[in-house]
């Protein structure tokens, strides 16, 4: 009996369900030009998240992702590149673009000092909008050890070396700073190289990389046919 | 720049004399902007004009299925000898509905899919209507835009498939595969899916990952639920994850890195017309437990209809530094034709224990002046106060011409 019970309870949600989920998708063109507030209450009536709130530049990506996404309908492809690959023509008063690419919200202030904070707040958050030749560009401009990096500061001699052991916390946590400046790592397999200190995480998958590199990689620290 | 360029316009220009003309219709925006700031790159003050034109060609056809987009920009800097140049976002003709199946799209585009996304010189196309799965794939040169110009070449390609549930309302669901090129190796291969649920009218929920191919980890995952009993008032959590990981054919994609992790609470809540708060909270997780905590709360008001005013704090606090600041909009319509607008940002950081603590301000003035329907002047004057500049002032002066 609970069996029967138990299977009639999924078979009635499941015809719920289906009759819920297979409602279509209603198109938005001719709702553009409404009030973000009149749409949240639509979206709620519809059983469906208001997605236009404070929290839309931090939220957007999955709201804007392949399945279900109706952005198109509304913005055009610029709204996305203003921000994603710098671009101005929609530009508002608040909106930093004194110069030719438009800046986000989230660059705030003196960014130039700020961002190697933020740059930690989701270690990925750069890479959605810049390249890595984009840290280059700049970084690669430093004289040596003009970076203020715990790690880089410099004795009478040198960098520190008291402080250098630190640099393998900075690294993993934030890799992506290392190769701003050492865009190829020259200073890294110097000791990192085959023999040396192992740079390779745990669960290293040599073969992966082999295959679809041709072993390029490999070869910049282990001899060919060694790796 | 300029070869890819003129094989995007070649290529468009066969595409439109291919089409019949049926009286197309040429709508789009041109923003002529004059602006001055300090360039820190070239380490001078630049004095630049930007013509950036966006057009839509629609109605190519007699169904009105053919269209073709466009966006781009020229520049020419008068003082601090970085020169002119272009950069065009994006030019694709965009096919839709063919045997009311299939979208393809061509020419320059930005691609985005859960496993991926760049802007490609090349083709998406789309099969749809064949029952609740969806198809795309798309491939091209992959575009990587630098500070001013373009940085890839001929050897950066990117190909993309995916999956996609339709048709259901309140189900999303995406499988993807994503691989970039850069000089004939493979460079980036990741799958992704993104996934959103509604529930009881109220909830949703949604997650969001990607796995590396190459280094078999899971570079990002992200799982939320949004509870929403009204529509004015909205509650998240959120958990986050992720590995970075690099080009395969940098040196750095061999090198081991450590998780990072946030879990976050926040709430938006608009109270009525005139008033809407949201308040959140970060907690950041890095390896060997260190952490940050991060508070948030923004305030926006509209005490009468033509002023609007919105207050943001941040505060972080924990390991790689600290940073407290507050940010101030204010903007006021005067009857419909004049904005004028205002703000600061008032921002104090500190790195780490071996460096003081600093103090950023901006202050800002904005004006808008509708000169027509279709046309509008507006200019913003900013100055900078920080560690680097005493006084570091920027702007820009706006013509805008819709068509």
């Amino acid at each position: 009996m609970k069996k029967f019970c138990f299977l009639m309870f999924i078979g009635v949600l499941s015809v719920l369900y289906v009759q819920q989920a297979a409602a279509q998708k209603q198109s938005h063109k001719d709702y553009a030009d409404m009030k973000l507030s009149e749409c949240n209450e639509c979206h709620k009536g519809e059983g469906i998240a208001p997605n236009h709130d404070a929290d839309w530049v931090r939220g957007h990506r999955t709201v804007a992702s392949r399945a279900g996404h109706n952005c198109g309908e509304c913005h055009k492809q610029s709204f996305c590149l203003d921000c994603h690959s710098g671009g101005g023509i929609d530009a508002k008063l608040e909106t930093d673009a004194a110069r030719l690419n438009y800046i986000p919200k989230s660059h705030r202030s003196d960014f130039i000092s700020i961002h190697p904070i933020k740059a930690l707040d989701n270690p990925q958050s750069c890479t959605r909008c810049h390249d890595q030749k984009y840290c280059n560009e700049c970084h690669g401009r430093f004289p040596k050890g003009g970076m203020r990096i715990r790690s880089h500061l410099m004795g009478a001699t040198g960098i520190d070396s008291s402080k250098f052991g630190d640099h393998a916390i900075e690294a993993r946590r934030n890799l992506q700073s290392c190769a701003s400046c050492h865009p190829d790592g020259d200073v890294c397999i110097q000791c990192h190289s085959s023999g040396q200190v192992r740079p390779h995480p745990k669960s290293w998958k040599a073969g992966n990389f082999r295959e679809r590199t041709d072993g390029k990689v490999c070869r910049k620290c282990h001899l060919p046919g060694t790796y | 720049m300029g070869v890819y360029l003129k094989r995007m316009l070649l290529l468009m220009s066969l595409f439109c004399c291919s089409t019949s003309a049926w009286g197309a219709e040429i709508h789009g925006r041109s923003s002529t902007q004059f602006m001055f700031f300090q360039n820190d790159l070239l380490e001078r003050r630049q004095a630049t004009v930007a013509e950036y034109l966006r057009i839509a060609i629609t109605n190519i056809d007699k169904d009105g299925k053919f269209n073709i987009y466009g966006y781009g920009r020229g520049h020419q800097d008068f003082n601090a000898g970085e020169g002119g140049g272009m950069r065009l976002y994006y030019l694709y003709g965009d096919y839709r509905n063919l045997f009311d199946k299939i979208d393809f799209r061509i020419g320059r585009q930005f691609v985005n899919l859960a496993a991926g996304s760049a802007i490609i010189d090349g083709a998406q196309v789309t099969l749809k209507n064949v029952g609740p799965v969806a198809f795309t794939v798309l491939g091209g040169r992959d575009v990587i835009f630098g500070e001013t110009g373009e940085l890839g070449d001929g050897t950066n390609t990117a190909l993309g498939l995916a999956a996609n549930l339709e048709g259901f309302q309140k189900t999303d669901l995406e499988l993807s595969w994503f691989r970039k090129y850069d000089l004939g190796d493979i460079a980036r291969d990741q799958l992704g899916g993104a996934f959103k649920q509604y529930l009881f009218n109220s909830v949703r929920l949604y997650g969001n990952a990607r796995y590396d191919l190459v280094t078999e980890t899971f570079n990002e995952v992200q799982a939320g639920v949004k509870y929403f009993p009204t529509a004015r008032l909205i509650f998240t959590g959120e958990w986050f994850q992720s590995y970075p990981t690099f080009d395969t054919t940098s040196i750095y994609s061999v090198f081991a890195v450590d998780r990072y992790q946030e879990a976050l609470f926040r709430v938006d809540y608009t109270i009525n017309e005139m008033f809407s708060v949201n308040g959140g909270y970060t907690r950041e997780f890095f390896e060997d437990d260190d952490a940050a905590n991060v508070y948030h709360v923004g305030v926006g008001v509209r005490p009468i209809e033509p002023l609007r005013v919105n207050v943001e704090y941040d505060n972080r606090q924990g390991y790689n530094g600290s940073l407290s600041g507050v940010m101030v909009d204010a903007a006021y319509d005067l009857n419909g034709k004049a904005e004028l607008a205002g703000g600061f940002t008032y921002d104090a950081y500190q790195r780490d224990s071996l460096t003081n603590e600093e103090i950023a301000r901006r202050y800002w003035l904005g004006g808008k002046y509708k000169l027509a329907k279709n046309m509008a002047v507006s200019g913003r004057i900013q100055n900078d106060v920080n560690v680097h500049y005493e006084e570091n002032v920027s702007g820009r002066l706006v013509f805008d011409y819709d068509f």
